[in-house]
């Protein structure tokens, strides 16, 4: 902690940023203020008597690429939401270009020439991308639609900045990527010259996220400036001039962004304490086979093949990673071996025992655990409390039921418990699910599959959308699993995490096995496994 | 924890009466403008609900079915099944409920468990033909349960006209009254309130441990989501039909009490509309066993008091009508009253406090 001090400045009038500035120009503070175009003071917003931001400062240079750094919960996306006029603050002022405004709606924050790109997509999917501009906003036209002057329009700014977006096209049609495309060009459109983005590359491919940065570079040129929200390291050092940290809704610090700067400061001031970065291999050599798969097949939900004659095995004490580009049938294992998708030919047994298309209950009494991809609609009922959701899965069972009659108490003594181990932050057992953050969500989730002592766990991306602290935790978990005997299917799109926890490493392309190396493995070779090219076409020197 | 529950209780009953609050404050709107006095008007409609011993009486003969009703349909809609079918399967349940009362001769002390799930049986066999078109063809259990009361109501037409018509009663579209000793008995016989009460407060109970049940979680699991449900080892379909089934043997019990404590006999509006104010009754009341009984008391108290309200006033029954249709209305953009406005105003009361 007093090394961060060392590092920041912090206080109210005197922003860190401000300070350089006004030193290296020196013009003085009136000069600095001139390119400062967002500057929030003393933001307090408080959430059933949580506070969520606690006189936190923030401001924005013209001109520039802000990094707004944060642990899921650190209070980043409220902070935003208050400037974008989503959130009224109890406390502090909020002044754009040196006038102190009172932003009371998004609309107000819109005329202000503020944009924002949430993390989840606010478009009508069965309508086009100019119909979706044009939502809630008057035609130039009288009673008449103007679509043809605003496709127009937008295809002009869509070249200007390489964004590739086809006005008529709908939606539906589009990629995730692209819809990102379509949030900002709608922004910008209307007139935007500010623009705050939620966790935008929590959605994107490396590739994708790469073309989006050469995007924000462009506009930067242009002169506009903008907010990056975001829990990625590697994304502040690359794209960001200047880096505000919050943690526990409290401003930890600003400060310009140098090629000094290196991970590993980051997460400490992020966090407040060191990450492993690195985990430990094996406790003991690895079992007898668990799981064996042999020739699956199974078809996607438009009936289109999603897996084709896939075999492996994963044994006691053993994590085998699934690594590949998102799509290529992750989900469609991941539901094929706990009941939730029919296999179409091939067989799958457990502990030797065949278990080829049984429902879900049967590989539940199994012992299978599932962490799905999907924590919102499959993972929990968001509607229900924390109490319920830790017991989906064995409501049935005593003690939580006795003579078809729920014990209250047991649940409410099973809460204590999963709460204490998992370090589970919530109000109280009866808050919803909703209620949590990502993080603590997925906590809700390994209690629940893992406190019963599974023999096959299935982990289907299990960090994605969680900040540092609570991915180093899942992972922590998992690996206990294994130690503990169980036989662990890793899927994850995070190459990292698959080479620092896998014990071996299966690649997956569109529906095939493409290969199963080795722990350790060289991530280009996994690479180009995974971009479907077979082991011996590899070239030499990736050997 | 208990104070989060407390809150959570006072902030449905806070939106439930601000509902009726509105629904009632549009309506004196309404009235004034038909050129009448609402302050009058709902003077007599309070009247007409609990006036006398006899009014008073009618209000809990109308509360019983709606409650056991709204009871069986809020089972359905915690599933996320929207069982609109509640006139249908009340009819059925009261066909099939009748029919030991009119042919079976059997002694009454053995009479009453066997109408009572012929009546049910019935009621359930109406639901749960339209949960197998949803869980068999995905056909959508609206559609389905909607269309079912046409064809119940039109089958008890048909019953009432020819088969099952009293051969004593001329040509009056009625079926012969139940034997005296077959009826539930009267509290008083200057009063219709009838046995029937007993019956209303034994499914009350059960559904309130119902909730606290496997089953009740199981079926509340469903409603949460399909996709969750199936993960959690629960089979969606079998779910469906267990639910539809319950659903439609309370409302059946419904018509049976309609039969043995007030009518005695089959004719053919029976069910009055009690369906569709089941529903209302079942949203309002939060689908929570108190809540629904403390909506069923307004709405009967309602449907009592409107009657008397036209006879005594210039104001028309259509009234109770609009406030009716008036709190579907609020009901179904109260999602927007939670999560907006109401919410806002109980945090920064509970922020100054």
């Amino acid at each position: 902690m007093s090394r961060n001090k060392a590092v920041f400045r912090r206080g109210p009038l005197a922003p860190v940023g401000q300070v350089t500035l006004a030193a290296a120009s020196g013009e003085g503070e009136n000069a600095a203020m001139e390119n400062i175009v967002v500057h929030m003071q003393g933001i307090t917003k408080i959430f059933n008597g949580i506070r969520a931001n606690d006189r936190v400062d923030f401001y924005l240079q013209a001109g520039s690429i802000h990094g707004l750094l944060g642990e899921n919960g650190a209070g980043k996306t409220t902070l935003m939401n208050v400037l974008y006029g989503l959130y009224q603050q109890e406390e502090g002022t909020v002044s754009i270009r040196g006038t102190e405004e009172k932003i009371s709606s998004p609309i107000k924050a819109i005329s202000l020439g503020i944009g924002m790109v949430h993390q989840h997509f606010m478009l009508a999917r069965p309508l086009s991308v100019v119909e979706n501009v044009m939502l809630g906003r008057k035609s130039r036209r009288g009673i008449l639609l103007d679509t043809k002057e605003t496709a127009a329009e937008l295809s002009a700014l869509s070249d200007k900045y390489k964004m590739n977006i086809d006005p008529y096209a709908k939606i539906w049609q589009l990629s995730v990527g692209e819809q990102q495309r379509v949030e900002i060009l709608t922004a910008i459109y209307q007139g935007a010259e500010i623009l705050i983005l939620d966790e935008p590359t929590a959605v994107l491919t490396p590739q994708e996220a790469e073309v989006l940065f050469g995007m924000l570079r462009e506009m930067k040129q242009d002169g506009k400036s903008i907010i990056l929200i975001t829990h990625k390291l590697e994304e502040i050092i690359s794209i960001v001039d200047e880096v505000t940290i919050l943690r526990d809704g409290r401003l930890i610090g600003s400060q310009a962004v140098g090629p000094e700067m290196t991970k590993e400061e980051l997460t400490r001031m992020m966090v407040g304490r060191d990450v492993l970065f690195d985990f430990p291999g094996p406790q003991q050599e690895a079992g007898e086979v668990k799981v064996r798969a042999d020739m699956l097949c199974a078809v996607n939900d438009k009936g289109l093949p999603a897996l084709t004659d896939l075999s492996f095995t994963i044994r006691e004490n053993e994590i085998l990673g699934l690594a590949g580009v998102d799509g290529n049938g992750q989900r469609e294992l991941c539901e094929v071996m706990t009941g939730l998708r029919p296999l179409c030919g091939g067989r799958y047994e457990i502990g030797g025992e065949d278990l080829t298309n049984q429902t879900p209950a049967v590989y539940i009494r199994k012992g299978i655990a599932h962490i799905p991809e999907d924590r919102h609609t499959t993972g929990l009922a968001l509607g229900w409390s924390l109490k319920k959701n830790l017991v989906l899965k064995n409501f049935k069972k005593p003690p939580f039921s006795k003579h078809g009659l729920l014990n209250r108490k047991a649940l409410d003594e099973y809460w204590e418990k999963a709460r204490s181990e998992y370090q589970i932050k919530a109000g109280s057992g009866d808050d919803q699910a909703r209620a949590l953050s990502g993080g603590n969500q997925q906590k809700v989730i390994l209690a629940r599959e893992l406190d019963q002592k599974p023999t096959v766990v299935i982990a289907n991306q299990p960090t994605r959308g969680l900040d540092i602290g609570a991915s180093e935790y899942v992972r922590g978990r998992l690996l206990e699993a294994r130690n503990q005997g169980a036989a662990v299917l890793l899927v994850s799109a995070d190459l990292e995490e698959i080479r620092q926890l896998s014990d071996r490493i299966a690649v997956l392309y569109d529906g095939r096995l493409m290969g199963i190396l080795p722990r350790g493995a060289d991530p280009h070779e996994i690479g180009m496994l995974m971009m479907g090219k077979e082991k011996e076409e590899l070239p030499n020197e990736a050997e | 924890m208990k104070p989060n529950k407390l809150k959570e209780g006072l902030r449905q009953v806070l939106t439930a009466a601000l509902t009726i609050v509105i629904a009632l404050a549009i309506g004196a709107i309404l009235v004034q403008i038909s050129g009448n006095d609402p302050l009058e008007a709902y003077q007599a409609l309070f009247q007409g609900a609990f006036g006398s011993k006899q009014r008073i009486s009618e209000v809990f003969v109308k509360m019983i079915p709606l409650t056991i009703m709204a009871l069986g349909t809020s089972i359905a809609f915690r599933a996320q099944l929207w069982n609109i079918g509640g006139d249908g399967q009340f009819i059925m349940g009261a066909i099939a409920g009748i029919i030991p009362g009119l042919y079976f001769n059997l002694p009454s002390i053995l009479l009453f468990p066997v109408s009572i799930l012929f009546a049910m049986a019935g009621g359930a066999l109406w639901s749960g033909l339209a949960a197998w078109l949803k869980v068999r063809f995905n056909a959508n259990e609206v559609i389905t349960t909607l269309m079912l009361n046409y064809i119940a109501t039109f089958f008890l037409a048909f019953l009432v006209y020819g088969p099952m018509i009293d051969p004593l009663g001329g040509d009056f579209p009625q079926t012969p009254n139940i034997a005296e000793g077959y009826r539930l008995f009267l509290f008083s016989d200057k009063l219709r309130i009838h046995a029937g009460l007993f019956v209303g407060i034994a499914v009350v109970a059960v559904m309130l441990f119902f909730w606290r049940t496997s089953l009740g979680f199981q079926i509340g699991l469903v409603g949460q989501g399909k996709k969750v449900a199936t993960y959690s080892g629960v089979s969606v379909k079998k779910t469906i039909l267990i639910t539809m089934l319950l659903s439609g043997a309370l409302t059946g019990l419904a018509g049976w009490n309609e039969v043995y404590g007030v009518q005695y006999r089959l004719l053919e509006g029976v069910a009055s509309g009690y369906g569709n104010i089941a529903v209302v009754i079942a949203l309002l009341g939060s689908l929570n066993p108190v809540g629904i009984v403390i909506s069923a008391f307004f709405f009967s108290a309602l449907l009592v008091g409107g009657a008397t309200m036209q006879r005594m006033t210039d104001v028309p029954y259509a009234i109770v009508d609009i406030v009716q249709g008036l709190v579907i209305v609020f009901i179904i953009a109260r999602t927007a009253f939670h999560w907006g406005g109401l919410k806002r105003i109980l945090k920064r009361r509970g922020q100054n406090a």
